[in-house]
């Protein structure tokens, strides 16, 4: 057994390894006989470089080490490929140790999983990997951590400061800086939102919007608050979604408490039992039975206002719904100002039924077998007690399993203890393979909401790491994509062969990938407005303080009523000034940087103009995150392949014809070929023809021109401004750029 | 392999190209397998290939059958009571005046029956017939349509639209991305960005600096994702180039005409699928919605019936005084039917086990019902139609052969509508 292992290795280090710069650690000995632990990482002239285990790099003459050792160091150069990460002084440096030590475990898992998977590509009539893609160029590197981090493409000014940057830490460093930037959360709120359905108007109308809901998630990424902590409060939260924002996340799905737990379920346990909601699962062994226990978790709470008199059994009026007593009184003082009341009912009902969203814990848990339900083990109609899925027969005895399911008023809190704890079976898992997939294209576990079987994921090892590192992190989705982006996987090229879908992926780089909506339109308001993180979307909280009525207190009156919903509607017709309505209309020609904006404040109207946005056309200038959720139809976005929020994951990422359109046509290309574009104020800042080339080529594609490109540019440029924009709009319509490699 | 070329025959040039490109793809075709018992589709079997084009009202939310085209007087009635209609057609939905003066060239089923309450799963199950899977994207109609029949000779229209969405989704499924229905977010708008913002001559240089600049990325990456989008870009140069677009013109109808279709995003929506039809356009998707009524839907009711009411009304008028309802086939379908009881907030909830679908033109009957619920709405208790049976008869009336079996380039193998039965008793 020793022997074979032995042999294996010898194999595999020279094969593999060290072309991946992932040479295992071994013992090394110097000519005092002194020995270290480390990985060998680069010989250059007499120079040799090793790594220790804390990932400090030390670099010192081969001629310290025994001879045997020495041999050893030039064997393994000769064996490294010249594209080698170390021969470019590139990615085994790292600014924080602990970060490049996981970093590095991951790699091995990763190249391990490489080599496992060659016998399966080989019968499969495909090569063999033999090594990571090459190391990825500063040039793709920086686009790509910028995409990747932030959301968009750098400025010219900062993919510049990159490349003249000669520090090796540099790449980490960046990692660091994107990572602290606002860019950072903007661009995680577009995939939360994403994967959670956010939307702004809530189904059904009724005025209930998902503002407050909105606003607490961006508050929760800014302080980075752990994702254990994320889920837990949103699946606990009680009351209006305006007092507490996470009860935002049961309200998305009112009076739909099946499907919330459905989607709950594939979403943070990466559990699909959609299916059992109607029927025992047709493929994997979630019963219908199974669905409805999880289900009685949430059997005794409701997404509808119930007044405190029926939940205590009490008569007195209080606490009572005072919303449809109210209405008649309203009805009178409107009909006696001799206003239309059939005009104003619907408006004022929905008002007040707005109020009734709230989340509230009863004593009696209603869930019942559906009157349908066929299996022999229990009749329709039959109550359900609650009880959790297990995923193998050892789950039971783990300390998440722990929980109280006897009082029914606290049934929500067990579920979401469960649901969020460290030894739950798949919650670190569901979300360490689902920031992996965005990391790389593609999840270990390929279908990210339903990890039905580890061991079936093309890496499972590398998976069940992934899932003990986002407990070691604690679950700071930052800090776990901090050591996935300083992986050498995560910095390698992108793979160029294509994948079929569904077939399995083993991380040799990420996969090639299109901008989803939000990077390209985020990508185009860096094009235009240089850092776009300035511009914050207005009105923080007007709704919520214009919605707010206390349907339980008996001194709610008809006149209070009219009066906050006056405000209420003042409060939509204002918003809608400044989501691009009558301000984007005066706003035809580009308002940049604020100074026409500011040009044209009257007084008493500052306040609204400095929170008023930049517009062109009918677009307001702002990061997707910081504009309406989903976008409306027909907007960039939309066009571009915007989730409309129903479906989990719901976006595309497919081209159409109309996206083309609007690509070679519309509005977004037009405010960028425009003369007064601040990508022509960046070529103005240069003299040359072949500076300015080089300007817009870093400028939109991250990357200088090649010298072909020159050619070509400077021919197209002899138009004078024409071709200018002739340039510019021919860059933002390649493949290249609507891709990320 | 000979038989396949054979059958090519027939074909422009183009589609023979379009094959080959599906074959080198790993979209193969295998031969019929008899999936079905003789007589039960193909050609010379009632309704097969009558419908030239298809229109696919899609009442987004679940529409609730019991207050429109299965109406109840018993303890599940809605809050309007049903009302007497025309032709074979018993009764229709208290506010459905419009459709009772029409309902005698329609064909009602109501033994529509599915697994899926869920809204997301329900739309996918009714569009294309397969249940939602995370490993493969299943076409719509119209993708199907497109790979069986080829593409639409002699225009440069596409062969499928979706109104009123942004996507098309599921649109191609696993067939080439070309094959899918283009999106148009408004009808009002129809084709936006249809002209270039600059010269035709300058237009044309900066597509030729685009094909230099991006050519070294397209030699780099070979994907498919990266081709189909080359092949978009393609197409939609053509498509700007074409007579054709006035198809989308919605300014060349009438305002009386435009009046009658009603002027919200249903009615010009459903105005613009006529447009299309008129052009050749073969398969185009309106989408509604407003149908999720789980709280008062007393209220909920009142617009959404009354303007699906008079939408479908108005299209099935325009469609027959323009001769062209013999040949389209007009279906109105929805992701599930609700609750026969109401909930606790005054509404009701999904209900998949039993709903309707309404057909009609497109050698549809005329004045028919299809199948039946019991007393209260709850249950199917005649003649039960499934979503797979649903797609299958569509599939039927547009002359695609529903028992050929197709693999993936994944090498799964589907038929439209995943081996439903077509129900020939809705052909005249």
């Amino acid at each position: 057994m020793k022997r074979t292992h032995k042999l294996l290795s010898s194999l595999l280090i020279p094969a593999l390894f060290t072309g991946l710069a992932l040479a295992e650690p071994r013992t090394w000995t110097d000519v005092q006989g002194r020995q270290v632990t480390a990985s060998f990482v680069s010989l250059e002239g007499d120079q040799i470089t090793l790594q220790t285990a804390d990932g400090n790099l030390h670099r010192f003459p081969v001629s310290n080490l025994s001879a045997e050792d020495q041999t050893l160091a030039k064997k393994l150069t000769a064996a490294a490929p010249a594209s080698a990460p170390a021969a470019d002084g590139q990615p085994a440096y790292m600014a924080n140790a602990t970060v490049a030590k996981a970093a590095s475990t991951i790699d091995t898992l990763v190249a391990k999983g490489l080599v496992r998977a060659n016998p399966e590509r080989v019968k499969a009539g495909k090569q063999p990997i033999t090594s990571f893609n090459a190391p990825c160029t500063d040039e793709q590197f920086v686009r790509r951590v910028y995409l990747d981090i932030v959301g968009r493409i750098p400025t010219h000014d900062e993919a510049q400061a990159f490349f003249a940057n000669a520090a090796k830490d540099k790449r980490a460093k960046l990692i660091d800086m994107l990572l602290d930037s606002p860019g950072y959360n903007s661009h995680m709120f577009n995939y939360i939102a994403e994967m959670l359905r956010v939307k702004d108007r809530l189904d059904g109308g009724n005025n209930i919007r998902g503002i407050p809901y909105i606003n607490w998630l961006q508050k929760q990424i800014e302080s980075n608050t752990a994702w254990d902590k994320m889920v837990y409060e949103m699946l606990t939260a009680t009351g209006k979604m305006w007092h507490n924002g996470a009860a935002g996340y049961l309200l998305r799905d009112a009076g739909m408490p099946l499907d919330n737990l459905a989607n709950t379920l594939a979403v943070f346990l990466g559990t699909d039992v959609a299916c059992a909601q109607c029927h025992d699962h047709p493929f994997s062994d979630w019963t219908q039975h199974q669905f409805f226990e999880m289900a009685s978790f949430f059997g005794a709470t409701s997404t509808r206002y119930r007044p405190v008199r029926a939940r205590r059994g009490d008569d007195s009026m209080m606490g009572g719904d005072m919303g449809n007593k109210l209405m008649a009184d309203i009805e009178s003082i409107i009909e006696k100002n001799g206003m239309d009341i059939t005009r104003l009912r619907n408006g004022i009902q929905q008002y007040i039924g707005a109020n009734r969203y709230a989340i509230t814990d009863t004593e009696t848990n209603t869930i019942k077998l559906p009157h349908d339900y066929k299996y022999p083990d229990a009749k329709p109609g039959d109550s359900v007690a609650p009880k959790f899925i297990t995923w193998s027969k050892e789950d039971k005895n783990l300390p998440a399993y722990k929980q109280k399911t006897k009082v029914e008023e606290d049934l929500r809190v067990s579920f979401a203890t469960w649901a969020t704890h460290p030894t739950n079976p798949r919650f670190a898992m569901a979300i360490a393979n689902r920031m992996w997939a965005r990391a790389f294209g593609v999840g270990v576990a390929n279908i990210v909401t339903n990890i039905d079987d580890p061991n079936q994921s093309s890496n499972p090892e590398l998976l069940k790491h992934l899932a003990e590192e986002m407990k070691r992190v604690k679950f700071s989705l930052k800090d776990f994509m901090r050591i996935i982006y300083n992986t050498r996987a995560y910095q390698s090229e992108a793979t160029t062969e294509a994948i079929a879908m569904g077939e399995p992926y083993y991380f040799q780089g990420p996969q090639l990938r299109r901008l989803t909506a939000e990077q390209a339109w985020d990508s185009f308001m860096t094009l235009v407005l240089g850092e776009p993180d300035k511009y914050k979307k207005p009105l923080e909280d007007l709704y919520s303080r214009a919605i707010d009525l206390d349907l339980s207190n008996p001194k709610l009156d008809a006149q209070t009523v009219l009066m906050k919903y006056e405000a209420y509607r003042n409060m939509e017709a204002k918003e809608r000034a400044l989501m691009g309505g009558s301000l984007a209309s005066a706003g035809e020609d580009m308002m940049m940087e604020g100074k026409k904006a500011k040009g044209k404040d009257s007084k008493g109207g500052s306040d609204m103009m400095e929170n008023a946005s930049l517009a062109y056309g009918g677009m307001v200038l702002r990061r997707a995150a910081e504009l309406e959720q989903p976008a409306r139809p027909g907007h960039f976005l939309i066009e571009f392949g915007q989730s409309p929020r129903n479906l989990i994951d719901g976006s595309s990422k497919v081209g159409s014809v109309p996206q083309v359109l609007m690509m070679m046509n519309g509005q977004a290309q037009e405010m960028l070929t425009n003369r007064d574009s601040l990508l022509f104020r960046t070529m103005e800042k240069v003299k040359s023809p072949s500076e300015k080339v080089e300007a817009l080529f870093v400028s939109v594609l991250s990357r200088r021109p090649t010298m072909v490109e020159k050619d070509i540019a400077k021919r197209a440029l002899s138009a004078g401004d024409e071709g200018y924009s002739n340039m510019i709009w021919a860059l933002i319509n390649t493949r290249e750029f609507i891709f990320l490699q | 392999m000979k038989t396949e070329l054979n059958k090519l025959n027939p074909m422009a040039r183009r589609d023979f190209m379009m094959r080959t490109a599906q074959t080198a793809l790993g979209v193969t075709v295998m031969p019929a397998l008899n999936l079905r018992a003789a007589g039960s589709t193909g050609p010379g079997t009632p309704g097969f290939g009558k419908a030239k084009n298809v229109i696919f009202l899609w009442m987004g939310g679940g529409m609730t059958h019991i207050d429109t085209w299965d109406p109840k007087t018993g303890s599940t009635k809605g809050p309007t009571d049903p009302i007497k209609a025309k032709g074979g057609i018993d009764y229709l939905g208290g506010t459905m005046e419009k459709m009772a003066a029409v309902s005698d060239k329609i064909t009602i089923v109501r033994s529509m029956s599915s697994k899926t309450g869920v809204h997301e799963s329900g739309t996918y199950i009714m569009k294309t017939g397969y249940e939602p899977r995370g490993t493969i994207v299943h076409p719509n109609l119209g993708a199907w349509a497109s790979h069986f029949l080829g593409r639409i000779k002699g225009v440069t229209l596409p062969d499928s639209v979706v109104v009123n969405s942004g996507s098309a989704y599921p649109g191609a499924g696993f067939f080439p991305p070309a094959l899918s229905p283009i999106p148009i977010s408004n009808p009002e708008t129809g084709l936006q960005n249809i002209r270039p913002t600059t010269s035709d001559g300058q237009f044309q240089k900066r597509i030729s600096l685009m094909d230099e600049f991006d050519s070294a990325f397209r030699k780099k990456f070979q994907s498919e994702e990266v081709k189909a989008y080359t092949e978009f870009y393609d197409e939609t140069m053509k498509l700007m180039k074409s007579e054709d677009l006035k198809a989308f013109d919605l300014s060349q109808e009438s305002a009386a005409t435009r009046e009658k279709f009603g002027r919200n995003q249903f009615g010009q929506g459903a105005l613009l699928a006529r447009r299309l039809v008129q052009s050749g356009v073969r398969f185009v998707e309106v989408q509604s919605g407003g149908w999720d009524m789980h709280n008062n839907i007393d209220q909920a009711l009142g617009t959404t019936t009354a303007n699906m009411d008079s939408v479908f009304a108005a299209l099935i008028e325009d469609l027959a005084s323009n001769g062209l309802l013999e040949s389209t086939l007009v279906v109105m379908g929805s992701e599930f039917g609700r609750t026969p009881d109401i909930n606790e907030n005054e509404g009701r909830d999904h209900y998949p086990l039993a709903y309707s679908t309404v057909f009609a033109g497109g050698g549809v009957k005329a004045g028919f019902v299809y199948g039946a619920t019991d007393k209260d709405g709850r249950r199917v208790t005649d003649k039960q139609v499934t979503p797979q049976d649903f797609q299958a008869t569509i599939g039927h009336a547009m002359g695609l052969p529903v028992d050929e079996v197709v693999m993936s380039p994944s090498n799964r193998p589907f038929t439209v509508g995943d081996k439903g039965v077509p129900v020939l008793d809705i052909f005249a």
